[in-house]
């Protein structure tokens, strides 16, 4: 007995999985295990079986098929009229007193009887499993072939009841069994009372066959295939009846989230200290800043608490205030001001969206006894209404008396308010520190004795410059995801909502350190999963719950020049999410040529192609206004990634070259447009021989060789030079101005400055001195006026009968008067008196003595006609003169 | 008037040193009565505008050389406001289109209907046509171009174009076709010495034949540029000597000394400083295909045959690809980022 256990359990364990399949299956259909238990009960009556004839071991598994279809048949009867065979069992141990002829009662009873039992089928199949089994299992099988024959001995009984309908529905028993005498071959079994049955007798053929068919039935694989798909089948329905458990749950749930109507940001907001998700440091830091109040609000010191307080913090935090370095400096010095008050007066709390700064402040604020005051960007932030804001929240008593706690001011969203309300702020902060004494004194101002937490994304926008040096900075970094993940896990729980945590892992890492971000990816997860969808397949779809994360420009560009291992495609989207494709170049331009070694310029050819490419198509479709192929340009920069990203760290410039040299070139164009627009027109030309040409030889034109002496003791070549270098500057329209240099000297500036056009960079050495410029200066002047005269005259010839002012000297120094004047006669008549009275100091400074008799003249002159004739009209007040009255006109004067 | 460009520029058709049988030609195209339209092209600095002027006066007598400057205003479709130069006689009007960029069309439009629908005020003893000249041509947008040629043939009875350009390449054939061509060629540089000498005794100064002939050779056939580089060379240093000097315009020098940074060092380095150098030349307005032909010029002078050629093409190639684009300084660089990498290639080479 003792070797036999061993290789049956070892049978059993080996298929236990096949064996509970098959039990499943049977559970499943009744009619297979019907049929199974037939076979027995058929082979029971075939005397000519050819079981006994077979080998032990084929008898043993034969027989262990069978046991084990016994037992799946116990099984199968225990789900159904469990009820009933205890019953029948109570019965059959009622029976076991009285009943003693009864063969299937007499097996039931003991074993010692099995050998008076002529039921031959029981001696073959229980004698191989009889020698195997232990006690419990001989018991078990005991019981269960009591069950058997009962079920026999009830189908003998009576034939068409349930059970044996059951057992033998494929058989069609009314074929095999009858009580009358049956047409067909039979064997007569004659019961105790008396009556007779009639069992067909088959052929061994037809036996052969039904038992093919079954064993074909039964075959492992057949019947594994079939069971694994019923297997799958019921978990598939046991499933779907949990879920729909469980998003029946939710249902209710969500109809009363509508109720309650608030975001989930709003209903998972930390209750506590210890709820926070932002960094540890962080947290105290600020709560640390809010304690040192304490001393102004509620008059109890803090100081006491305060050494180990700071030395705790005051070391973590010094790489969280890097960015202060005011405050890092003045470790040591008195956080606390002579008032009692903080040295900081505001803390700035700075960092991305979603990280919970607003939420920090909140929280810390009441947690350090205060009753935080908001103001944020959707109320106004005009000056008046910020100073009263200011002025509510920090000053006013009633409040507190109302609540019980003091005011802490938090603006939030600082960053979009005005200057002019930062900067107030800031004064409300230092002033009242400075105005300290006074306050005392007149008992006017107060000083800020509330805190004032402002909050703000953008640290380094502009508006916030004043506020950063008086302001305890507190920067809040996003939040890690495994943090991120941990919390939203615990938001889902209480959500009662199961999503798998690679999922929410998944979630986490796309918020990118955004709290609200994730929860709110998961608060649609909840929305959806009511309208019945997967949350897998929501996952699957990568748009779902990525942040639209805008990245900087720089950042950008920073992420074009290093490798990124993790994801080598997210380059593309960065650059698309940078936007600014065309600064992203110009960064490339600027930078592609230091990032990487590159002796042979192999890198430096191919990146240039690529950005020539995308210069290509970027003017082809601005000048098309086509934008089919401008989804290209983001690819030809990702290109440009793979030639030039590297591992090392690299410093990157921004790209200022090109908007610099840009600016640069406006100026110099609208200088070189400025002598085209001023030069003369006989010698008016395109622009670009201006350029080309003329305006770079110019200069050497505009310096003649002089000796610095009086122009009049010029030589007749000098002289020759002077005047075709004045000439020159009339015709395109330059002139030398009079500046006043820093040094508060006067110096003569030609104007425009061919010089920046024509030279690059070496302009000042080809300057002529002073001396000479300012002898060009009086020669083109002279020149000015002479043109003028020569043209006056000849318009005076042309039409003498219009009574037009004869052209004077006008020697002003406005280009624009200028301009007009050689371009435009017309404008003369108007203008001249104003020249012309600028003029005559000169004149008179030249030759004293010779002026008054021109004035003289010209009085007497104009009493009568010459005012009506000219513009021109000296009138001399005082004085007599008798000189020589003589006509003098302009050009005898030059 | 100055100037010796200026102030000894020929008046008059028969007075022109140089395309003589040209002005001939010319001459006798306008004592016939149908003046057609021209297109006039040739290089900078070869004489087209001289040669229009003296038409001009061919054409109308000497008032055409009165000019005035005036401005005129013009309003785009979309309202905006535009204002260009003009430069006109009484019997003619010069302006340059391209000065308003891309709403050349208007001006076109709008100029040449003014003109054309005012007649001459004494058109007795007159051509009962004015002339319209139309500078750079050849810069218009191809908008502009085709406004032209229907208002070319439409008011042909009240007034004739002449349009001026550098090259007809970049005129629409339909323009081309309905005017008369008229190449202007460079001066050969024997001619620019001869025009320099006349004007030199002219000024009543002596210009010794070599200083002349240096002074044609660094011209680059450009009258213009040699009359004023020889008076330049006068403000210098007069009496000439035939060593002396001769001032260049600063941009070409500035290529060349650009041409030796690249051939003296071909490294990333070295192209960031030519980058600064070509950044320069941009602004100071010298147009990139200049400096493209500048630098091409100079470098190949130190290859061989086969590298000439590649250069070249790559020259060609990356100047077209410019033309497409709008960041010269790319392309620039990309063909000096090139020229390095094949240059560095066939010195290392040739040291092997």
């Amino acid at each position: 007995m003792g070797d036999y256990p061993d290789p049956d359990e070892e049978y059993e364990l080996m298929y236990a999985d096949d064996l509970d399949l098959l039990r499943e299956m049977d559970d499943e259909n009744d009619t297979n295990p019907v049929r199974k238990n037939a076979n027995p009960a058929k082979r029971s009556l075939d005397f000519s079986s050819p079981v006994p004839a077979k080998s032990l071991a084929e008898k043993r598994n034969n027989a262990e098929n069978n046991e084990n279809l016994n037992n799946s048949l116990t099984f199968s009867q225990s789900v159904q009229p469990l009820g009933d065979i205890l019953t029948q069992e109570s019965v059959i141990n009622a029976e076991e007193s009285t009943v003693t002829s009864v063969n299937t009662s007499n097996k039931r009873t003991a074993e010692d009887l099995f050998g008076d039992i002529n039921d031959i089928d029981f001696d073959n199949l229980e004698l191989p499993s009889k020698r195997q089994k232990t006690d419990e299992e001989n018991d078990m099988d005991l019981i269960n072939k009591i069950i058997e024959g009962r079920k026999i001995r009830q189908m003998l009984e009576e034939p068409s009841s349930k059970g044996y309908i059951d057992k033998k529905v494929s058989f069609n028993y009314k074929d095999n069994l009858t009580r009358i005498i049956p047409r067909w071959p039979f064997i007569p079994f004659t019961k105790w009372d008396g009556d007779r049955v009639y069992v067909r007798l088959e052929s061994e053929e037809s036996w052969e066959d039904s038992l093919d068919s079954v064993t074909e039935k039964l075959t492992f694989q057949n019947s594994y295939a079939a069971t694994w798909e019923e297997a799958r089948k019921i978990l598939a329905a046991k499933n779907e009846q949990k879920e729909t458990n469980v998003s029946n749950e939710p249902e209710q749930e969500t109809e009363n989230d509508d109720a309650m109507s608030d975001l989930w940001v709003e209903r998972y907001r930390p209750k506590s200290y210890i709820d926070l998700l932002s960094e540890e440091p962080v947290n105290r830091a600020l709560l640390h800043w809010l304690h040192l109040w304490d001393k102004v609000v509620f008059k109890k010191d803090f100081k006491t608490k305060e050494p180990q307080h700071r030395n705790t913090f005051s070391k973590r935090t010094g790489q969280f205030q890097l960015s202060n370095t005011w405050k890092g400096k003045k470790e040591d010095e008195p956080e606390i001001d002579e008032d009692g008050r903080p040295h900081h007066k505001v803390a700035l709390l700075c960092g991305p969206p979603g990280a919970g700064k607003t939420t920090l402040a909140h929280l810390l604020a009441r947690l350090a006894g205060y009753r935080p005051v908001e103001l944020n960007a959707s109320d106004e932030r005009s000056t008046e209404a910020f100073q009263t804001a200011l002025q509510s929240a920090t000053l006013m008593r009633s409040v507190l008396d109302a609540d019980r706690r003091p005011n802490c001011l938090i603006l939030d969203e600082i960053d979009g308010a005005p200057i002019q309300t930062v900067e107030l702020l800031v004064k409300w902060c230092t002033a009242t520190a400075g105005k300290k004494e006074d306050g005392k004194k007149k008992g006017k101002s107060q000083p800020l004795k509330r805190p004032v937490i402002a909050i703000c994304n953008d640290l380094y926008a502009t508006s916030l410059r004043p506020l950063r040096p008086v302001s305890l900075i507190v920067t809040v970094g996003s939040i890690s995801t495994v943090r991120l993940q941990a919390r939203l896990s615990l938001v889902a729980k209480c959500e009662k909502l199961r999503i798998p945590p690679r999922v929410l892992m998944a979630v986490a890492a796309r918020a990118l350190g955004d709290i609200r971000a994730g929860l709110h990816v998961l608060s649609f997860f909840k929305a959806k999963a009511k309208a019945q969808m997967d949350i897998n397949d929501i996952m699957e779809n990568t748009s779902i719950g990525i942040k639209d994360n805008a990245k900087s420009m720089m950042q950008a560009l920073q992420a074009i020049f290093t490798v990124n291992d993790a994801d080598p495609n997210a380059i593309l989207k960065t650059i698309q999410a940078a936007g600014e494709y065309d600064r992203l170049v110009d960064g490339i331009f600027e930078n592609y040529l230091t990032v990487r070694s590159d002796s042979r310029l192999l890198i430096a050819s191919e990146t240039m192609s690529w950005l020539r490419l995308y210069d290509t198509i970027n003017s082809w479709t601005l000048r098309q206004q086509n934008y089919s192929l401008y989804s290209m340009l983001p690819i030809c920069i990702a290109r440009c990634h793979r030639l030039l990203a590297t591992r090392q760290p690299v410093k990157l410039r921004f790209p200022m070259q090109a908007q610099e040299m840009y600016r640069r070139k406006t100026e110099l164009d609208s200088t070189v447009w400025s002598v085209w627009r001023g030069s003369a027109a006989s010698v008016a030309t395109t622009r670009s021989a201006l350029r080309l040409d003329i305006l770079p030889l110019l200069p050497y034109l505009l310096s003649p060789v002089l000796r610095s002496a009086n122009v009049q003791l010029c030589s007749e070549s000098e002289r020759k030079s002077l005047g075709a270098c004045a000439g020159a500057m009339c015709d395109y329209g330059l002139q030398y101005v009079q500046q006043r240099t820093p040094e508060g000297l006067y110096a003569f500036v030609l104007e425009p400055d061919v010089y920046k056009i024509a030279f690059f960079g070496n302009e000042e050495r080809a300057r002529p001195p002073p001396a000479v410029r300012q002898a060009i200066a009086r020669e083109q002047q002279l020149e000015v006026i002479r043109r003028n005269d020569e043209m006056m005259s000849r318009m005076s010839s042309r039409s003498k009968s219009s009574s037009q002012a004869p052209k004077s000297k006008p020697t002003s120094n406005s280009p624009a008067v200028e301009e007009k004047e050689m371009r435009i006669p017309n404008h003369l008549q108007r203008l001249q008196p104003k020249v012309l009275q600028k003029s005559v100091p000169q004149v008179q400074k030249d030759f004293f003595g010779r002026v008054v008799p021109i004035a003289q003249v010209q009085k007497q002159d104009a009493v009568s006609d010459v005012i009506s004739s000219s513009s021109v009209f000296y009138q001399y007040r005082e004085g007599f003169n008798n000189a020589v009255r003589r006509n003098v006109r302009m050009r005898d004067l030059l | 008037m100055s100037l010796w460009v200026d102030k000894h520029r020929p008046k008059d058709l028969m007075k022109l040193d140089y395309h003589k049988d040209q002005a001939t030609r010319l001459k006798s195209l306008v004592q016939q009565s149908d003046f057609p339209h021209l297109l006039v092209y040739g290089p900078s600095g070869a004489g087209k505008k001289t040669r229009i002027m003296c038409l001009l006066r061919e054409l109308y007598g000497s008032g055409a050389e009165r000019l005035r400057q005036e401005t005129m205003h013009f309003t785009t479709p979309s309202n905006k406001k535009i204002e260009i130069m003009t430069v006109s006689s009484n019997y003619h009007i010069e302006v340059n289109p391209t000065d308003v960029g891309i709403h050349d069309r208007v001006v076109i439009m709008d100029l040449v209907k003014n003109v054309a629908q005012t007649h001459q005020i004494d058109s007795s003893g007159q051509r009962e046509f004015k002339v319209v000249i139309l500078n750079e041509v050849d810069d218009l947008t191809k908008d502009a171009q085709h406004a032209l040629r229907r208002t070319m043939e439409k008011y042909v009875t009240t007034c004739r174009l002449i349009l001026i350009a550098n090259s007809i390449s970049r005129v629409i054939p339909a323009i081309r076709s309905r005017c008369l061509t008229i190449r202007v060629p460079a001066p050969t540089e024997a001619e620019i010495t001869n025009v320099l000498q006349s004007v030199c005794k002219k000024e009543g100064l002596n210009l010794p034949t070599d200083l002349g002939m240096r002074i044609a050779k660094c011209s680059d056939r450009n009258l213009r540029r040699a009359l004023l580089m020889c008076e330049a060379c006068k403000a210098q240093q007069y009496p000439f000597t035939s060593d002396q000097k001769v001032p260049e315009p600063d941009w070409q020098t500035f290529i060349r000394t650009t041409a030796a940074m690249i051939l003296s060092e071909q490294s990333p380095k070295k192209l960031g400083e030519v980058r600064q150098k070509l950044y320069e030349l941009i602004i100071h307005g010298v147009p990139p295909d200049m400096i493209f032909a500048g630098l091409l010029k100079e470098l190949v002078q130190n290859c061989d045959m086969v590298m000439k050629c590649q250069v070249a093409s790559y020259a060609a190639e990356y100047e077209h690809r410019m033309r497409l684009g709008n960041k010269a300084i790319f392309h620039i660089e990309a063909f000096v980022a090139k020229f390095m990498a094949i240059y560095k290639k066939y010195v290392e080479e040739s040291l092997m």
